[in-house]
């Protein structure tokens, strides 16, 4: 997906001379294409992230679309305030990646590591946010955010899971991948949607992806009450993240909350140095984790049934 | 845009005057210290048409002192950017004007009421500007206390990498902020070369002077930008608000406006 995302930056670059990529001295070869073909449209402003987003903003004011990457741990965490008011407050068309969101850093440490962007960032008026779960979400995110005059935040979390979409989408809003008889619908986005999609199979479970959380697709939610139980997966945590997203959806318009269960990151820093598939087991969303965890829902909702 | 209005430092402060005192509003002295920088940007330098925002043509003056805007209402009233009626409802429920600088008001800019928002902002459409080679300049008034924040030196460090000469910055140096005297709360000085070591031209200049503060913001060169160090008093106009710092916090009362205009030979 990164690959991807390179390419994508440095293809908007040669189309709109008015593009400026900005980073704060973050982003080892991911920005070696556009270098390249269109280095004046790329600023390595320094490692200083919180005058990026007002820079960033200073020339969104005069006519350029400023695109500013970072670790989501920085942009937006670290930035916050930056993007609520240098750039949501005069509803400016900046669009912010925030690349490595969720335990991808796992080795490096909680410094690195973010499970609270998409809580950050929601209640902030005018932001959309995109988390796009492989190729083909994020090239149509990425259209919707360049393409759009509001502030965007595509979040990019692990980016070598298996593909999930084989063909390509026309729009951010969600997708049924897998639509079963089974009363259960898992729910997913970003790096969980590979993972879910495997599991919904073997287990002949249903399966929406997410690929944008604001503004919220509503129309779902009529396909959402329909199940008996909702099982929604996330690298995030639960408190703001798509789960979060998905039941306050239903409470904004007065419908009733389905049967839910939460599979998220816990409110906790990294224990333990390891990989990224161990920094997810201190969370159970390893992959082997995540399985018996759905698998036991299902058991669950067999008996209780 | 070279008809600029003749502003009076007098004539502001009476409209700032009249603006804390029907809001019963506070920052009032942050205000009175950054009057003269205003008239003479405005008077002097800042190109831009009367009554008409929308001219592309336009300088750029962005206040990142935020708590100072009751100043740039009066400006901007003079100007006919903003109606009078506006000022007179000042601080009253429903009214148009905040407190402290917000970006929807047009030819603010900025919400720059947390400190530190406003310059990062400014070299940005400076660099912008320079890259779509036009000839505008991009003003800005920092306060010294506001120098405490790192965003602050981020932008300083910035502006002077890349040689912004279409920038200028005002720095309101009155010696106080917020809590106490800077020099007590963080010290800032030597402000000139501490600006120069980041790669600006610096002027130093009384802050209350029009003509050295004209002659500051007109030395300037190009290939770097330009920071005057206004050396301003808190408060400045009323005796008793100078250098006062109960002044950001205090409000007026009839009694006490009297007692102004006394002291400036009105009734």
């Amino acid at each position: 997906m990164r690959e991807k995302l390179s390419k994508l930056i440095t293809q908007n670059a040669i189309e709109d001379p008015k593009s400026l990529v900005l980073s704060g001295d973050h982003g080892y070869a991911l920005f070696d294409e556009i270098l390249k073909v269109r280095k004046n449209q790329f600023l390595n402003v320094g490692v200083m992230e919180q005058a990026m987003v007002g820079i960033s903003s200073g020339f969104a004011k005069v006519g350029f679309r400023p695109i500013v990457y970072g670790l989501s741990a920085f942009v937006p965490i670290r930035v916050l305030e930056q993007i609520k008011l240098d750039v949501c407050y005069p509803n400016l068309p900046v669009v912010f990646l925030g690349d490595g969101a969720g335990l991808v850093y796992s080795t490096l440490g909680s410094s690195h590591q973010c499970s609270e962007d998409i809580a950050a960032l929601r209640p902030l008026p005018n932001i959309r946010i995109y988390t796009p779960s492989d190729e083909k979400e994020l090239e149509v995110c990425f259209g919707e955010a360049i393409s759009t005059k509001a502030p965007c935040y595509i979040r990019i979390g692990k980016s070598d899971r298996e593909v999930v979409h084989e063909k390509k989408l026309i729009s951010s809003d969600p997708v049924t991948l897998l639509k079963e008889s089974s009363k259960i619908a898992l729910i997913s986005m970003g790096s969980m949607s590979s993972i879910s999609q495997q599991v919904a199979k073997q287990l002949k479970l249903s399966h929406i992806v997410f690929p944008r959380i604001k503004p919220f697709p509503k129309s779902i939610l009529g396909e959402l009450i329909l199940y008996g139980k909702l099982i929604i997966v996330e690298e995030h945590s639960r408190y703001g993240g798509l789960c979060s997203t998905i039941l306050d959806a239903f409470a904004e318009n007065n419908m009733p909350i389905p049967l839910t269960t939460s599979i998220s990151l816990k409110p906790q820093f990294a224990k333990k140095c390891g990989s990224y598939q161990y920094a997810l087991s201190e969370h159970q969303l390893d992959d082997k984790s995540l399985k018996i965890r759905i698998l036991q829902e299902v058991e669950n909702l067999k008996v209780n049934l | 845009m070279i008809n600029n209005v003749l502003l009076e430092p007098i004539e502001l402060r009476k409209s700032i005057l009249r603006m804390a005192r029907v809001g019963d509003s506070v920052h009032i002295a942050c205000a009175f210290s950054i009057i003269e920088i205003c008239c003479v940007l405005y008077s002097n330098f800042i190109r831009y048409e009367r009554g008409n925002l929308e001219n592309p043509l336009r300088d750029h003056m962005i206040l990142s002192k935020g708590h100072g805007v009751m100043a740039i209402y009066a400006v901007f009233a003079r100007l006919g950017w903003l109606e009078q009626v506006h000022l007179d409802q000042y601080f009253s429920d429903g009214s148009l004007l905040h407190g402290l600088c917000e970006a929807k008001i047009p030819g603010l800019e900025v919400c720059s009421g947390s400190l530190g928002h406003g310059l990062p902002i400014a070299a940005g459409m400076a660099l912008a500007f320079k890259r779509l080679k036009v000839d505008k300049q991009v003003y800005c008034i920092v306060g010294d206390g506001e120098l405490n924040e790192g965003s602050m030196w981020e932008a300083i460090l910035f502006s002077g990498h890349q040689n912004l000469d279409n920038l200028t910055v005002i720095i309101d140096a009155n010696g106080l902020q917020a809590m106490g005297s800077c020099k007590n709360v963080l010290e800032l000085e030597p402000l000139p070369s501490k600006f120069e070591s980041f790669g600006f031209q610096v002027e130093e200049c009384d802050g209350h002077d029009l003509i050295e503060l004209d002659n500051a913001i007109r030395s300037k060169t190009k290939c770097k930008p330009l920071a005057v160090v206004a050396r301003t008093i808190k408060g400045k106009g009323v005796s008793w608000m100078e250098n006062n710092n109960e002044w950001h916090y205090r409000r007026l009362n009839d009694e006490l406006v009297q007692d102004i205009y006394k002291e400036w030979g009105e009734q």
